[in-house]
């Protein structure tokens, strides 16, 4: 998953796992398939039983019984021989299945320890595996399977040894890749510094991984097994002591069915192969999805945030006229819903602030409290399956969670721009860093032209650090801190009014850290442009920040200048916040963790979101969900510590 | 820049290597099997004995296989005259058209092959590529439902089947020919009147094609553009306010194709099964046919012949995949 996504992403572990089958089931794809294939295999069970005529009993030899049309008698008409098609067609089951399933037996078996030895062992024995495992692939199958099954002889046994031996290439690279991602964790290490041998290793801890991925591969291999062997018998070098389905289109097609008019002899063994192949391919793409369940939104899903006028609860916020020296950006009552199995998560509840023109906002608060959430959320760019449901997010005194796409999308880079968290995979990895910069200047100012454009990127990336040199490159030929240098260069290209960084600096090391910082911040104040600093580093935040608006639970639970939040917190939240953090004035004062770990969003505790941790919580903080209390100062704080005619509030740590 | 040429002298090295394997596989391949013309004459009880040794003599059947150790020229070795003969593009004789040179009915029959294969492959891929890319935009919606259940059933139908099917309603509601290159005896009044009757022969087995091949090419698609458009750099496309047509074509699509060209490359195998059957089912004079019938008539140096320059075409066709996925993705070209 990405980085992005992951940030975001609601955390949701207390659902019910449920068991194998039954996701498998639950599933459209495993269900159906597993429902072809049970009738399949039922079919060539009880054949004897089913089937109408024996198959081999051939009692009919006049012409007058060659292609008759299906009756009573023959269901599904007669073939070229004036044998019964459907009894042929039962029978056939049994064929296409046990060379389906041998044959991917086998692929399991070859391909399962090549992939075994080549990745567990590595080295010289994976190379030379592998190199092999690629020349079989380059073979073409058919072609060889035909030129020794015509010089072998077509038996059963030679056509499910030819199949299997040849369909073994893609199992063996999976499983190697595999293997190589399960001995890197961590119980493989142990179990080899405790001394256990290889084999043991492999057979305990190496195969129980990787088996059920293995059972969906075999699973694949008999739908492929069933085709392979179909094509096979149609060439005409199938098994002829036995019916299999391709061998009954082969006698059909090559003995006038066609001309005949004799559909009924052609189409049931091919619809039976289709039948068999689509249950098969049903059913392991339903347990790949199941052992390995993909991402199954992305961003480019239709945007579902609702169009709201006026926000939903609005706060301390009144409804003001724009003024010339109104806030730049105003957001209101800002509301973010997760769609979720148990329904929609409520990520971000009623938050507002404000942000003016050349002013430093930190967004502040432990992880998972929303605050990247927040700002995403404020240009409509949420992770799929993410929605504003409420609220106004108003920039030069335009809503932009009202405006059209269109219009929004002249803002985005352009006026507004993003510095994400995690610059790693930011940039597309295919195209050159600074042709990415030049992109956003070719957008949203077409009018300068391509060469400018790339002037203006070159000196972009020098301003940042990155000398010329570096223009050309790719991204994974630049380092972390680079990249996200790259990111600023690209956010700062329109010189835009706001530039939002979420928190721009983790996953980079410290040295690094603080000249990105320092970067943003210096260009920030020479541009005249105003941020918002996403961050939990409160250090960070006294250097640069005018503002600091603190969250907590998908809630804004403080708003203070600076100064003012530093030296007198009003909520027991940025209290411990603030203690948690190393004083640099009072050295002295010991550090102190907030137990426990904000709350998850399908269990929010029904009154404050912080009672269950606050140590100054009292009865009504369970029940009453408080809202923000002006304090003047421009000052706020969602507390009900803070409640007029409530009584002033205690030191907490007395 | 280094990395590039490295790259591409790893990826052409490794090529020739496994094209030395292939040759040196064909050659063992039809040794051991039942298959040299002299030993094939030897069962035949109307031959005697003077004739097979001449002709095992004339195969060169009495030298060693690989290395001659036994004193003299050590190349002087089966193996060897195998390879010089293949250097000078000679195949041998067909068994079944005693006069005609193998590599001949290869070239004529490998030219029909690819008039098969290159509309079909570029239709597929376009097809494909469209409408995995639309389902995947549109994922969740009736018509992504369709156009996987679509994919999955095209895929579920065998190539010969498929054939089938269409040779029976294409004949039948179109009245279009069902076999072979050209109407038989047919004389042509102009060039173009001979291309609109090969177009009209070639309509059905390249309709068969696509469809066999777009199942597969549209569920990757599908699947890697959905991967594709999950990614940061895509949301960063976004926020720089890029509409959703230039994030698609500027920064989705090539890292849609990276696993379509990886597929196309490990695909090359299935593909030569599709033109075999499909050559089969409309007598369509190709390398596949002429694989068919030689394994009907046991003529080996044709069968062998076609095997080797399949194996080679894929051999060829994978290093073109292989430089274009390294032309793509500027991560592979190092290292």
């Amino acid at each position: 998953m990405t980085a992005v996504v992951q940030a975001t992403a609601p955390i949701v572990t207390g659902m019910v796992q449920s068991g194998f089958l039954v996701r498998l089931v639950r599933r459209p794809m495993g269900a159906i398939g597993l429902g072809m294939l049970v009738i399949a295999v039922v079919v060539a069970v009880l054949a004897p039983v089913l089937a109408p005529y024996d198959p081999d009993a051939n009692v009919h030899v006049g012409i007058e019984d060659v292609y008759q049309t299906p009756s009573a008698a023959h269901l599904l008409g007669t073939d070229d021989g004036g044998n019964d098609v459907l009894s042929a067609l039962i029978f056939g089951a049994r064929v296409s299945l046990v060379v389906g399933f041998a044959a991917s037996l086998m692929t399991i078996l070859i391909g399962g320890t090549i992939g075994l030895v080549a990745g567990y062992r590595g080295g010289w024995l994976s190379t030379v595996l592998m190199r092999f495992t690629d020349f079989v692939l380059v073979i073409p199958d058919l072609a060889l399977q035909i030129v020794i099954v015509a010089i072998l002889g077509p038996s059963l046994l030679n056509i499910i040894l030819v199949i299997g031996g040849l369909g073994w290439t893609s199992t063996a690279r999976l499983v190697r890749s595999q293997t190589l991602s399960v001995r890197e964790r961590m119980f493989v290490t142990r179990a080899r510094a405790i001394g256990a041998g290889d084999l043991h290793i492999v057979w305990r801890h190496v195969l129980p991984q990787i088996l059920p991925l293995m059972l969906a591969t075999m699973v694949l291999a008999v739908s492929l097994a069933i085709l392979a062997e179909s094509s096979l018998a149609f060439i005409g070098l199938g098994d002829p002591t036995v019916i299999s389905w391709g061998q009954m289109l082969n006698f059909a097609f090559s003995l006038g069915a066609v001309s005949a008019g004799a559909w009924w002899a052609l189409l049931p063994p091919g619809f039976a192969i289709v039948w068999v192949v689509l249950g098969t391919t049903l059913l392991g793409t339903a347990l790949e999805d199941v052992l390995n369940p993909r991402l199954k939104r992305h961003h480019l899903e239709r945007d579902r945030s609702v169009r709201v006028a006026e926000p939903e609860g609005m706060g301390w916020l009144r409804v003001e006229p724009v003024r010339a020296d109104a806030p730049l950006l105003r957001v209101r009552g800002l509301t973010v819903e997760f769609d979720s199995p148990a329904g929609p998560l409520r990520a971000v509840h009623d938050a507002s602030f404000e942000l003016r023109r050349g002013e430093t906002l930190g967004l502040v608060g432990e992880s998972a409290c929303g605050k990247t959430t927040t700002v995403l959320g404020l240009l409509r760019l949420l992770p799929p399956g993410g929605r504003v449901t409420a609220g106004q997010v108003l920039f030069d005194g335009e809503d932009l969670m009202a405006l059209p796409e269109r219009d929004l999308r002249a803002v985005r880079g352009k006026r507004l721009a993003i510095v994400f968290q995690g610059a790693m995979n930011a940039l597309n990895p295919v195209r050159r860093v600074g042709d990415q910069v030049a992109e956003v200047i070719r957008i949203h100012e077409p009018e300068v032209g391509a060469r400018v454009a790339d002037r203006r990127a070159r000196v972009l990336l020098e301003r940042v650090g990155i000398g010329g040199g570096r223009y050309a490159d790719y991204p994974h030929q630049y380092s972390g801190g680079m990249r996200q240098r790259a990111m600023i260069a690209m956010a700062l290209a329109c010189r835009p009014d706001v530039i939002v960084a979420d928190e721009p600096t983790t996953a980079l090391d410290v040295m690094i850290q603080a000249q990105i910082l320092e970067l943003l911040a210096g260009l920030a104040r020479e541009f005249g442009m105003a941020t918002i600093l996403v961050t939990h580093d409160l250090g960070v935040v006294a250097q640069v920040c005018d503002r600091v608006v603190v969250m907590y639970g998908g809630r804004v639970v403080e708003d203070a200048p600076t100064l003012r939040l530093f030296a007198d917190p009003q909520h027991p939240y940025t209290r411990l916040l603030l203690a948690s953090f190393p004083d640099l004035l009072h050295p002295e004062r010991p550090l102190q963790s907030i137990p426990g770990s904000p709350p998850r969003l399908d269990a929010m505790p029904p009154g404050c979101p912080f009672a269950p941790r606050c140590p100054a919580a009292f009865d009504r903080c369970s029940t009453v969900k408080p809202p923000a209390y002006d304090l003047g100062d421009g000052r706020r704080a969602a507390c009900l510590l803070v409640e007029p005619g409530h009584r002033a509030p205690e030191p907490i740590h007395a | 820049m280094s990395g590039r040429g490295s790259y591409l002298v790893a990826k052409v090295g490794w090529a020739l290597l496994t094209l030395a394997l292939v040759i040196t596989f064909n050659f063992v391949l039809f040794r051991i099997l039942p298959g040299d013309p002299a030993r094939s004459v030897a069962h035949d009880p109307r031959v005697s004995p003077a004739t097979v040794a001449a002709l095992t003599a004339r195969f060169g059947l009495d030298k060693p296989l690989f290395l001659n150790l036994e004193g003299g020229d050590p190349f002087d070795s089966q193996f060897v005259a195998y390879v010089g003969r293949l250097a000078a593009g000679d195949l041998g004789v067909s068994y079944n058209f005693r006069d005609r040179p193998v590599a001949e009915m290869l070239g004529i029959g490998l030219v029909n092959t690819l008039w098969l294969v290159v509309p079909a492959q570029v239709l597929a891929i376009l097809i494909g590529v469209a409408a995995g890319l639309v389902a995947a935009w549109r994922r969740g919606t009736p018509l992504d439902a369709g156009a996987l259940t679509f994919g999955l059933v095209l895929w579920a139908v065998p190539t010969f089947f498929m054939g089938i099917i269409l040779l029976f309603l294409g004949s039948a509601w179109f009245d279009l020919p069902t076999a072979g290159k050209g109407t038989i005896g047919a004389e042509y009044a102009s060039i173009w009147e001979e291309l609109g009757d090969l177009v009209r022969h070639l309509f059905l087995p390249t309709l068969t094609f696509t469809l066999v091949l777009l199942g597969e090419y549209l569920l990757i698609m599908r699947s890697s553009v959905i991967e594709v458009f999950s990614e940061d750099y895509i949301l960063t496309a976004k926020a720089k306010g890029l509409s959703t047509f230039r994030i698609i074509r500027d920064h989705a699509l090539r890292n849609a194709m990276l696993p379509m060209v990886t597929l196309i490359a490990i695909n090359l195998g299935f593909i030569v099964s599709g033109a075999i059957q499909i050559e089969s089912v409309f007598s369509w004079p190709g390398l596949g046919e002429l694989t068919v019938n030689a394994v009907r008539k046991r003529d080996y140096p044709v069968l062998q012949g076609a095997f080797l320059m399949l194996a080679i075409a894929v051999v060829l066709a994978n290093l073109a995949a292989e430089l274009l996925y390294g032309w793509l993705d500027p991560r592979v070209r190092e290292a």
